[in-house]
């Protein structure tokens, strides 16, 4: 009979930014294990966290493990029996190994002749024996982004267990009944303060709340849904969701009492953080002096939201009142004694914030550059000063000969040469998540135009490759060209400063955040009309090939920055939907624009289904390899090519070639792919009739020729090869 | 109304029935109480030890000349070594919260992540800062390293930061206004220290910032000398003083500006060459910096 599995992993506070991960992954490996354990579950495997606990049930898994059956290959039949078809010693001893008689062997045929083999059967153990070897599995294979040792060892022979936090409890049950498992501890700690976590029936409630009794009494369960309403009793809400939900509605209510509103959907992120800090959700509400409204808000937004994890609530026009919202682990009767010493803390930062705001301002962003000699870039490429120095020239190169915009200059140098000042403000310091934006709302202070401010402001964005990620074009409004300068340019000077230093990013290891910055720079050149009404195709290679030049970098450094630069459009591209095949079709050549890129890809979308068009992909592939052929590039000969079916690809070439052009030139992918999909029937005629390898060289060099032009009017838009219906 | 005294009453007590021996702060100027011998040294090796002591720690950068109502050039640590960790430690500390008169139901009391990295010592841990409704009034650590060695057993360190536990506790926002003893003012006790040393801390004297950044440059060279001599005749304790005079020094250093940011870390790497000597000898691998022998 199948029967339920339910396990918790009692812990010590896990970090909130691990419980989506680990919760996951607990149940991508119990599935794992119990694959190798070959114990079927018959249910889906359902996972749930709490500060406090990691807990997967299964509904349904078998009684016993499936029975293993292998096929044990012994010596080949001709060596087995001897010429009376007595067996020989070796089919003996073969038979002897595995417990049987001779006769009991059967035999099976392979390319090599035919052996004698054995088919071993074992029986399957019952899942109350197995399943402490899936436990032990599952408990080393979860991996966490920083382990602890905490004198724990395991009886796996494989010695000290380390985890995220120190287990306390561990309910195991298959059936009701208790999973015998025990995590044990070395004798340099064990004693009467550090003993053996034994597997039970045993669960625990919220660390405080009880309805009677003592809080954080053991509570025995037998199966899932007592779990769950036992700790609901016990002010436990399990499920992620639920915790969430019930902060946004008491968030809104509450912020309705006060005649305000929560911008929940602008703080998902931090509604599913204190979701998982945890267990029992409520919401006090708490104020501050008005006086520090005066303050920039997104210094009042970063000391509540990202110091205190609280939700700043906004008047209905959007602007910040005095209140502030903290979830806590508890519903209290009385929300005062916990609201005030919330405002202590809140009241103490923003005081350090308001002192910091009133003494950045007396040295203005100018006077500070000389202080960015002290703050290391990198140890080969200088200090902050000296990136300042470079981001200045490549920002109004950007501006005026990448963008075309040569009146952005001149702005577009300041927020470079201004970009990096705020590095020495005491704000930004105090809040490294500031920076950037601090220097940005200095810049105004200063009275500097809304295309330096806003420029410095948002330059570290955009972060992502999304098509909506930040920033968008209202916020940046007149500063969009210098801020797509600035931000480029200050991008650039790191990834191809870095690449030039020999950082690279592996695997998972990319300690300078080198592939974020090149997402910036692949999101702004890929939707750079839409960011700032500029319509330029610019290739990541055209501006690192000038980047490169602050740093006197070989070409080996422009090659390294292609490679890395096409794999990141790659991405930007699946990330938004593209097939993979469609991507590589687009991005065959190494020098790719972003923009482009996108446009043919969406054009490709269109137009891969048409007949046509499939016909070409298939007949392209053709048109590649045997243009290979052509030794090396020559002018068409034009005279050696007398064929009709020659002359009439000639001429379909000759009459398109210009169409395509203006098409492609005018950024109308569409009408130029279809041009070339008007191609088809020539390109089909001239296989069908037209033997290219000639034996006289003259005529087979003009057909490689021809070859060789009609591959490389496709293959500046794309590699349609790659977009061949699969057959199979 | 629990005084400031009153309290580290109440947690010796508490931790002393727990069976910890009570120790007094070190007579030494030291950033933390984590660098107080009874912490930094008995961490190491096997010995089980449980121990719970005050120590003013000095940060002079953080000194504000009495003016701010939240930082200070010196504050008081309530430290708790635990070695090994028990399994319940969480509960033991909670119980602690209660003894100090906490209602643990009226409140908020929650741990979230936050480990704990000395990077003059060489050591770190695994851990948690205890918030009481968002204020933060303990640091939870499970010590990893010290000293650069890895440890076993595992010691759990908890730190109470004593003034700021005493504004929840007595309900004020201002730490000048806290209730040291019966009738007398944390002001009262405290201030014109914070004034005279913030003055020092920031090269506030009668002498050219140049010649005081020469001169704690010299006597962090002298001190490291000293350590190194030390250690190198098998007197672990003793270099660990020096160790310690240095690191303050070299705080002063920063806090007066006297400190560029390349030079920073190699002043770091210095403190932290002692510290890993210290903590090797200590537990008998006895072998003097290779760097503190040339240099001193």
């Amino acid at each position: 009979m199948d029967r339920e599995l339910l396990i918790e992993i009692g812990v010590e506070e896990l970090p909130a930014a691990w419980l989506p991960g680990l919760t996951r992954q607990l149940g991508e490996r119990l599935a794992a294990r119990l694959k190798e354990y070959r114990l079927a579950p018959r249910a889906p495997i359902e996972t749930y966290s709490t500060p406090r606990r990691l807990t997967v049930r299964l509904a349904k898994i078998a009684e016993r493990q499936e029975d293993l059956e292998e096929l044990v290959t012994g010596p080949p039949v001709s060596a087995a029996f001897n010429a009376a078809g007595e067996p020989t010693p070796a089919a003996v001893g073969f038979a002897k190994k595995q417990g049987v008689a001779v006769e009991d062997l059967g035999r099976a045929s392979s390319s090599r002749g035919e052996y004698l083999t054995y088919l071993k059967r074992q029986r399957g153990r019952s899942a109350l024996d197995t399943l402490p070897g899936v436990l032990g599995g599952v408990l080393r294979d979860l991996s966490f982004p920083k382990q602890m040792r905490w004198d724990a060892t395991l009886d796996d022979g494989r010695g000290e267990f380390v985890f995220g936090r120190p287990i306390r409890w561990l309910l195991f049950l298959y059936g009701g009944r208790v999973v015998p498992f025990t995590v044990t501890r070395p004798p340099y700690a064990a004693g009467p303060l550090v003993q053996e976590v034994h597997s039970g029936a045993l669960t625990y409630g919220h660390r405080f709340l009880a309805t009677s009794g003592r809080a954080g009494r053991s509570i025995k369960v037998r199966s899932f849904d007592e779990y769950q309403a036992r700790l609901k009793e016990h002010f436990v809400v399990l499920e992620h969701a639920e915790r969430r939900d019930r902060i946004a509605r008491d968030l809104e209510g509450h912020a309705r009492r006060l005649g305000g509103r929560v911008a929940l959907k602008e703080h998902q992120a931090l509604i599913d953080e204190v979701a998982d800090l945890v267990e029992f959700p409520g919401v006090v509400a708490g104020f501050f002096d008005p006086a520090f409204l005066g303050l920039p808000a997104e210094v009042l937004a970063t000391t509540l939201v990202h110091h205190q994890h609280y939700f700043p609530v906004v008047s209905e026009r959007g602007t910040l009142k005095e209140a502030f919202l903290a979830v806590v682990n508890t519903q209290p009767k009385d929300e005062r004694p916990i609201a005030r010493n919330a405002e202590r803390v809140v009241t103490a930062r923003l005081r350090d914030a308001r002192f910091f705001w009133e003494s950045d301002r007396r040295t203005p962003l100018e006077s500070r550059l000389d202080r960015l000699h002290t703050l290391l870039f990198h140890k080969a490429l200088g200090s902050y000063r000296d990136k300042a120095q470079r981001l200045e020239t490549l920002a109004a190169w950007v501006a005026s000969d990448a963008f075309g915009v040569p009146d952005a200059a001149g702005h577009a140098a300041t927020a470079g040469r201004l970009a990096k000042a705020d590095l020495t403000t005491d704000m930004v310091f105090e809040f490294p998540e500031l920076q950037g934006t601090m220097g940005g709302i200095y810049a105004r202070e200063e009275g500097r135009p809304e295309e330096v401010w806003k420029a410095i402001y948002h330059h570290y964005l955009p972060v992502a490759v999304e098509a909506d990620a930040p920033p968008s074009s209202a916020a940046l409004g007149p500063a969009a060209v210098t801020w797509g300068a600035v931000s480029l340019a200050d991008k650039l000077d790191t990834v191809v400063g870095l690449l030039h230093a020999g950082e690279r990013a592996t695997g998972s290891r990319d300690p300078f955040g080198l592939r974020r910055q090149m997402h910036g720079i692949v999101r702004i050149l890929m939707d750079l009309p839409e960011l700032t009404g500029l319509d330029r195709e610019l290739t990541i290679d055209s501006l690192a090939s000038h980047a490169v030049q602050a740093f006197g970098a070989t070409g080996e450094v422009a090659a390294t920055v292609r490679g890395f630069a096409l794999e990141r459009v790659r991405y930007a591209l699946e990330g938004r939907g593209f097939a993979t095949e469609l991507v590589r079709a687009v991005t065959a050549t190494p020098d790719v624009s972003p923009l482009r890129a996108r446009r043919v890809a969406r054009a490709l979308q269109g137009l891969r289904a048409s007949e046509d068009f499939q016909a070409l992909a298939v007949l392209f592939k053709r048109v590649k390899n045997i243009a290979r052929e052509l030794p090396e590039p020559a002018d068409l000969d034009r005279d050696a090519l007398t064929e009709p079916a020659e002359r009439a690809l000639l001429d379909a070439l000759d009459a398109r070639r210009p169409a395509v052009a203006r098409a492609a030139a005018g950024a109308d992918y569409t009408r130029a792919l279809t041009e070339i999909a008007a191609l088809r029937p020539v390109v089909d005629c001239f296989f069908t009739e037209v033997f290219v390898m000639a034996d006289d060289a003259r005529v087979r060099t003009a057909r490689l020729t021809l070859m060789a032009s009609l591959r490389d009017l496709i293959l500046d838009l794309a590699d349609i090869s790659e977009i061949v219906p699969h057959t199979e | 109304m629990v005084t400031l005294q009153q309290l580290i009453f109440k947690l010796s007590e508490f931790w002393t029935s727990r069976g910890c021996l009570l120790q007094q702060p070190l007579d030494i100027e030291m950033g933390a109480g984590t660098m107080h011998p009874e912490t930094f040294l008995r961490v190491l090796g096997p010995d089980h030890w449980s121990v719970a002591y005050v120590q003013p720690s000095r940060r002079p950068a953080d000194g504000r000349f009495g003016e701010n109502p939240n930082r200070l050039f010196k504050h008081h640590q309530f430290q708790v070594i635990l070695k090994p960790a028990p399994d319940e430690v969480q509960q033991l500390y909670l119980q602690s919260l209660e003894a100090c008169g906490i209602d643990l139901r009226a409140h908020d009391v929650r741990f979230e992540e936050d480990n704990w990295e000395s990077p003059t010592l060489g050591a770190w841990g695994i851990g948690w800062q205890v918030l009481f409704d968002g204020q933060e009034i303990t640091q939870f650590t499970y010590f990893q390293q010290a000293g650069g060695v890895d440890l076993s057993p595992i010691s759990v360190e908890l730190t109470y930061g004593l003034e700021r536990f005493a504004m929840a506790l007595q309900d004020v926002d201002n730490v000048f206004e806290l209730e040291w003893g019966a009738g007398v003012k944390y002001r009262d006790v405290r201030h014109r220290d914070e004034v005279e040393q913030s003055r020092y801390a920031f090269g506030q004297i009668e002498m050219p910032a140049a010649e005081l950044h020469a001169l704690h440059r010299n006597l962090f060279d002298l001190y490291y000398g000293l350590a190194g001599t030390l250690l190198r005749s098998g007197l672990v304790l003793p270099a660990l003083d020096y160790c310690l005079k240095c690191s303050h020094m070299f705080n002063l250093l920063d806090s007066s500006g006297g400190i560029g940011v390349t030079e920073r870390m190699a002043y770091i790497l210095r403190v932290r060459g002692l510290a890993v000597a210290i903590a090797k000898a200590w537990v008998g691998e006895s072998r003097p910096p290779a760097s503190a022998e040339a240099e001193a």
